[in-house]
């Protein structure tokens, strides 16, 4: 077991950790953070996407011990508790979810491509992000929650 | 005041805890004192178990058990939809790989995985049949030689079961109408097509999962990503020689379905695995282990027409052979459902279907969003395109001629209603600019489009149940045993209630199933949630608002026959100031702070007889599709470039509920189109995962994504709504093909259309060498 220390969504955490462990197994199960889902445990589907130092990573290929002295955000972190950030309000509004299980993945990864790019255009969005996969078929409604977000957050935060 | 709800497209109730990361679902569940379970898995397609050594893996450190076949003893160890073939763990036999020979009981996953890795086990070969084709043939290995059938349920195919003893053949549908011979020997053109679809997966993002916990009062509680929790209850209360009343199911939100978890799956081993540990355990799949426990079936399609020199048609035969796998699962239905609707939505006057449903020893195929549907349209659709070319026909003008509607009799002999296809036909091709042909984005690019229709049942008989409570402060609850996976029916279910209530939706809570709670239903699959809990809400409504009238009329000294309902009021029209409102009754009611319950019973009837006559479905689901798609005549890439897809709703409860499912529809039709195949090699999945199997991404999507949804009221359906959560995707496929057809002439029989397959038609058709083609030719350099 290694000791490690991370702050996540805003806490700072101390946790041994063993060798092999996943950051998404130590989210999951010693800070009970559900939002991080293994889906493939491959870092191709995108539902375990966590932001670490403001970067989306697959947290299902991220070694735990690896992350050590990182910031890491998870769905449950995004917003101060009882509100909803631009992007999860924008999700909302277009109905950009069904079953819901890869949501917090694409959210994540939402917001992380409005940081790099305030105003992406369709195809923009459809390339950053193809590392999100949503079998129930949410991708255009996903397109224009973030383009409707990325329209708020311009306004909001000029 | 009259309220709004029915109609709306009101925001979705669901998504708040979705995108917050807090909805519930059974993956993410733990519960004190758990333990994790893991499979220990067949390696061969056909086995006889001869001995397993656990005596390592029960030393490692944290594992609690290991259980065998062996452990069975005592219970009924069969579970299965229609044939009770399947066992938690097997009993002397293996019969694909994958399956479940033991499993490793641990403090954790990682021990869990860990030691089911050291279970060895002894298992002598069998010979296998790993397509369907082989395992039909007289004298193939028997996978069960004996056929154990449950005592009740399932009556539309009992009806109709018939398997075909000595063979692999577990059910044998067929359907007779009029003199097929005669009707061919009318006919002036006969056009025969065989085609061929392979195995995919589901791959809900929540693989499966399931938690069972023995009680200290003896009542068994199982949290599952079920379907079908009162099928789970009573496959359990079986198994585990109990009550009814002492299996309890609760299901939470699930992570996608798409009909991979209807029926029994992961239930009854996790069920064991807590009795021989009397703690709760949990087992939920890995990625790979989702991509080899169910798939959607393979089949072949032969299809045979005699038209008349104009066209309209004279017979049509088809023989379908499917690939069920090792255990039978819904397989018998789905090929007596598939099998008549294979028939297409047509005028057809002779009509003969053959449908088998044939074990292998591949892993076991289930129920999969279409139902069979979109593999049968394929052949029915691709097929109408080749008649209008040989008879110099307009795809859409034909199809508009031939399509059935109102009033037509459908090929199992039932009346058919609400089945909009002219007005969906329309729009979809005026939607896709059909008649003009679009100019290429770019040299080397052959643009085309397609059109197809399709159509499908819903099961029939059925039965949903449905209470609704109101309380003393005038809110709603719903109780349903209709699973929320993300069709969006917590949010129609609301709708519903509260326009028949006249409340607002947001005063309104439809509670997840859990069968010591919620009332029976059937299934939620099948797209038939809208319309059967529909019936069954309304109806408890009224019930309740029956009570809450009786009360309100005490409470203002008049008959309750004198009280009308209004905008949540009730009162006597003469005097309107004096008004009780739907609170003021519930206490009125002297019931308590429990509020008023209204129950609702919504049954359907029918069934087939021997010649696949009689009524098969209470509604039908009418869909069309239009396609346009650029072919790369170099690489045999197809890029679609817009896609239509319309259904006709009946009534639209939410309109944008509706085009979601529509657009996911296309989408899930895309992907088994143009990417998706779960490859084989001696009965071992060679892509089970996302890495090598490729589900469709933002970058597959079409350019334009477009749907289109017409209503029809069904005179049965709550507001005049069917079903529809499913229909579109029948109608993507076909469109497709016929569009790449008209883009290059590429004649393409099977699925998925990859750029090599492509190719290859384009070789051919360059060999055949049409001098009457009006269509561009790949030209390979």
């Amino acid at each position: 077991m290694t000791e490690i220390t991370i702050r996540v969504n805003g806490r700072e955490r101390r946790i041994a950790v063993e060798a092999q462990a996943t950051l998404v197994e130590v989210l999951r199960r010693d800070l009970n953070l559900t939002g991080p889902r293994e889906s493939c445990g491959q870092g191709v589907c995108g539902a375990c996407t966590v932001l670490l130092n403001g970067r989306p990573v697959s947290s299902c290929l991220t070694l735990a011990v690896l992350s050590d002295g990182a910031d890491i955000v998870t769905i449950e972190g995004l917003a101060p508790e009882g509100e909803l950030h631009p992007v999860q309000r924008a999700f909302v509004e277009e109905s950009a979810a069904q079953c819901g299980f890869c949501t917090p993945g694409m959210i994540l990864a939402a917001v992380s491509l409005l940081e790099d790019n305030p105003n992406p255009d369709e195809t923009e969005i459809r390339e950053y992000m193809s590392g999100n996969l949503c079998r129930c078929g949410s991708y255009p409604r996903v397109t224009r929650a973030i383009q409707s977000a990325a329209a708020r957050m311009r306004v909001e935060r000029p | 005041m009259a309220v709004l709800s029915v109609g709306q497209s009101l925001p979705r109730v669901d998504l708040a805890a979705k995108v917050t990361g807090k909805a519930e679902y059974v993956f993410n569940m733990e519960l004190p004192g758990m333990l994790y379970g893991k499979a220990v898995r067949s390696l061969v397609p056909h086995g006889e178990i001869r001995a397993i050594h656990a005596e390592e893996a029960r030393q490692l450190p944290g594992v609690v058990a290991v259980a065998t076949g062996a452990d069975l003893d005592g219970l009924y160890p069969w579970f299965g939809p229609v044939i009770h073939d399947q066992c938690p763990l097997a009993i002397g036999r293996v019969r694909y790989v994958g399956d479940v020979i033991a499993a490793v009981v641990a403090e954790s996953e990682a021990v869990a995985e860990k030691a089911a890795e050291l279970v060895q086990v002894e298992c002598e070969e069998l010979p296998a049949v790993l397509d369907a084709y082989h395992a039909m043939q007289p004298g193939a290995p028997l996978l069960h030689p004996e056929l154990r059938l449950p005592d009740t349920g399932f009556t539309d195919v009992r009806a109709v079961l018939h398997p075909e003893p000595g063979t692999n053949i577990v059910n044998y549908f067929r359907l007779r109408r009029g003199d097929v011979t005669k009707g061919f020997a009318q006919a002036d053109h006969v056009f025969e097509d065989t085609f061929r679809f392979p195995n995919i997966q589901h791959c809900p993002l929540e693989p499966h999962a399931s938690i069972a916990r023995f009680e200290g009062n003896g009542v068994l509680r199982v949290w599952s990503s079920s379907q079908t929790p009162y099928n789970v209850q009573v496959a359990l209360a079986q198994m585990f020689h109990l009550p009814q009343s002492r299996v309890r199911v609760d299901v939470p939100y699930l992570g996608g379905g798409f009909g991979s978890k209807t029926y029994p799956k992961l239930e009854p081993l996790a069920a064991v695995l807590a009795w021989k540990t009397r703690r709760p355990v949990k087992v939920a799949l890995t990625r790979e282990e989702e991509f080899i426990t169910v798939n959607r079936h393979a089949v072949t399609v032969q299809i045979k027409t005699g038209v008349r020199r104009d066209g309209s048609f004279t017979a049509r035969e088809v023989r379908l052979v499917w690939d069920t796998g090792a255990y039978a699962d819904i397989g018998p239905r789905l090929v007596k459902n598939a099998g008549y609707a294979s028939v297409g939505p047509y005028r057809i006057p002779n009509v003969k279907v053959d449908s088998y449903c044939v074990y292998t020893n591949k892993p076991p195929a289930v129920a999969f969003r279409g139902y069979g549907v979109p593999k049968v349209a394929v052949a029915h659709e691709v097929q109408m395109d080749r008649i209008a070319r040989k008879l110099g026909l307009d795809p859409l003008r034909y199809r508009l001629r031939e399509v059935v509607g109102e009033g037509d009799t459908f090929a199992t002999g039932e009346t058919l209603h609400s089945v909009g296809y002219q007005e969906l036909l329309r729009k979809c091709a005026q939607e896709i600019g059909w008649g003009s042909k679009p100019a290429p984005s770019r040299a080397g690019k052959v643009p085309g489009k397609g059109l197809s229709v399709s159509i499908k049942s819903t099961i029939t008989p059925s039965a949903s149940q449905a209470e609704v409570r109101i309380y003393e402060d005038g809110s709603a609850a719903v109780l349903t045993s209709t699973v929320e996976m993300g069709q969006g029916s917590d949010t129609a279910l609301a709708q519903i209630a509260a326009q028949a209530l006249e409340i607002d939706p947001g005063r309104v809570q439809v509670i997840h199933p859990d069968t010591a709670a919620t009332p029976y239903d059937m299934t939620t699959s099948s797209s038939r949630s809208t319309f059967h809990m529909g019936n069954a809400i309304n109806l408890a409504a009224e019930d309740a608002k029956q009570q809450l009238r009786d009360a309100a009329a005490a409470m203002l000294r008049a008959t309750p026959a004198d009280l009308v309902y209004e905008g949540g009021e009730f009162f006597v029209p003469s005097q309107r100031e004096r008004c009780v409102s739907l609170a003021e009754a519930a206490r009125g009611t002297g019931t308590g702070r429990g509020g008023v319950t209204g129950r609702g019973l919504f049954r359907t009837d029918g069934g087939l007889d021997d010649s696949g006559q009689g009524k098969a479905s209470v509604f039908w689901f009418a869909a069309a599709g239009a396609a346009e798609v650029e072919v790369d005549t170099e690489t045999g890439q197809v890029h679609v470039v817009k896609f239509v897809g319309g259904v006709d709703v009946g009534k639209a409860i939410n309109p944008q509920s509706c085009r979601q499912q529509n657009e996911g529809s296309i989408i899930t039709g895309l992907g088994a189109t143009l990417n998706e195949e779960l490859v084989y090699d001696n009965g071992q999945a060679v892509n089970p995962s996302f890495l090598e199997y490729k589900l469709p991404t933002f970058l597959d999507l079409p350019d334009v994504l477009q749907t289109v949804e017409v209503e029809t009221a069904h005179r049965e359906g709550p507001y005049g709504a069917k079903g529809m959560g499913e229909a579109a995707v029948a109608a993507v496929a076909p469109a497709v093909l016929n569009a790449i057809r008209d883009a290059v002439g590429a004649e393409l029989r099977d699925l998925p259309v990859t750029p090599e397959k492509v190719l290859a038609a384009c070789a051919r058709e360059e060999g055949n060498a049409g001098h009457d083609r009006d269509h561009n030719t790949c030209q390979r350099s």
